[in-house]
């Protein structure tokens, strides 16, 4: 790789910003893609094409035309899961995201909760949700999960996960309190299109009892909204 | 007491008039020789509410006041009243304010029209101890941006 091309990758990683690097086989002339904010970079359409479903999938692969073979290499930012609550379930959940490879962060306005010594080596934040979101940024790699069953807090945080392309953003409650939420984001101005991405009572139905079962049940539902789609079903 | 008691029609509109809500304007021309500002931001750690308050006073009395509050509606409220009522207040006043408040949560001592009339208006949150820090909060702010003050272009 030129050195050129690897300080541009760089920067994209270090931005969180997609990047495919498409190398031709017969050649090797390498190129740095942006499939989701690139002007297509003098790539043919069908390559930009391929490019974006590769970085979809977070998958690379080996892409062939009728100018040649390319190998799609994916460079995709890290899953960026923000959980809004420092309660019980977030103590299980945070360590659970770490392990399966994606940053986390925890954000409680309420002080009290989101210390060092409940959670151990996380990344903590005491703003309010919307203020933290904000200076984050939410992309198509972000997941936001509500937590602290105060709608003062995560309304906020769930208005700001809609207006983003988070891939998955959920809310801890009961039927009962998902209905009223529901209620309080429609009249906020969100319609049912925007609603239906919100995934509450969240987590996949495995029967989770304990608090690290709820986390369990978090996740999984977290991963197949990444893995395969929106709904994760 | 149900919800609606708490959240009574005078409180919410209280809270909804935001009174002094937002930042104080850059002084015009040169200060008033006496004139002193503060700002003093503080908060509940149990419910994340968070209360900052500018203020300037000048011989001793607020000449203005600004807050701005990430919190529930009885904190709102709370708030708004200071910015209606607090300018002409010196800080003798404030703190003996800030007493009658909490006499009246205590034990319901009905709070004397002087110095800062309205806040009657709280009697209902007397019965919710878990609640009192909520609307003490902007006075506690208050309190503590006048411990500061200090001659503009200062630091402190």
């Amino acid at each position: 790789m030129r050195r050129a091309l690897l300080e541009a990758l760089r920067a994209d990683l270090a931005g969180r910003r997609t990047a495919v690097l498409a190398t031709h086989l017969g050649t090797g002339e390498a190129q740095l893609l942006h499939p989701f904010d690139g002007d297509g970079e003098g790539a043919a359409p069908a390559l930009c094409d391929a490019a974006r479903a590769a970085a979809r999938d977070d998958q690379s692969r080996v892409w062939s035309s009728p100018e040649g073979t390319v190998f799609l290499r994916v460079y995709n930012p890290p899953v960026h899961v923000v959980l809004v609550g420092a309660v019980h379930v977030a103590q299980a959940l945070a360590p659970m995201i770490g392990l399966v490879g994606y940053d986390v962060l925890v954000v409680d306005p309420r002080s009290a909760f989101a210390t060092e010594a409940r959670f151990p080596g996380v990344s903590l934040s005491t703003e309010w949700p919307d203020e933290a979101l904000a200076r984050v940024g939410l992309g198509r790699r972000s997941a936001v999960v509500t937590m602290t069953h105060d709608p003062k807090i995560d309304d906020p945080a769930l208005e700001a996960a809609l207006r983003s392309e988070s891939f998955y953003i959920g809310a801890l409650g009961s039927k009962k309190t998902q209905a009223a939420r529901r209620d309080r984001l429609a009249a906020r101005g969100f319609d049912e299109t925007a609603l239906a991405r919100l995934h509450g009572p969240v987590g996949l139905s495995i029967g989770a009892v304990s608090t690290a079962e709820i986390a369990v049940s978090i996740l999984s539902e977290l991963v197949a909204c990444l893995r395969k789609g929106s709904s994760g079903r | 007491m149900s919800v609606e008691d708490l959240y009574h029609e005078a409180l919410v509109r209280l809270a909804r008039e935001a009174t002094g809500a937002g930042a104080l304007p850059a002084p015009v021309g040169r200060a008033a020789p006496a004139t002193v500002q503060g700002t003093a931001t503080v908060e509940n750690p149990l419910c994340g509410d968070r209360v900052t308050v500018e203020v300037r006073v000048e011989g001793g009395r607020i000449t203005a006041l600004a807050h701005r509050v990430r919190g529930c509606v009885l904190c709102e409220a709370s708030a708004s009243l200071l910015g209606r009522a607090a300018v002409g207040l010196g800080t003798a006043e404030v703190e003996a304010s800030r007493r009658a408040f909490a006499a009246l949560l205590r034990d319901g001592t009905p709070p004397p029209p002087r110095p800062l009339a309205g806040l009657d208006v709280f009697a209902p949150v007397r019965s919710v101890a878990s609640r009192h820090s909520c609307v003490l909060l902007p006075f506690d702010a208050l309190g503590a941006a006048l411990a500061r003050a200090s001659p503009p272009g200062t630091t402190r």
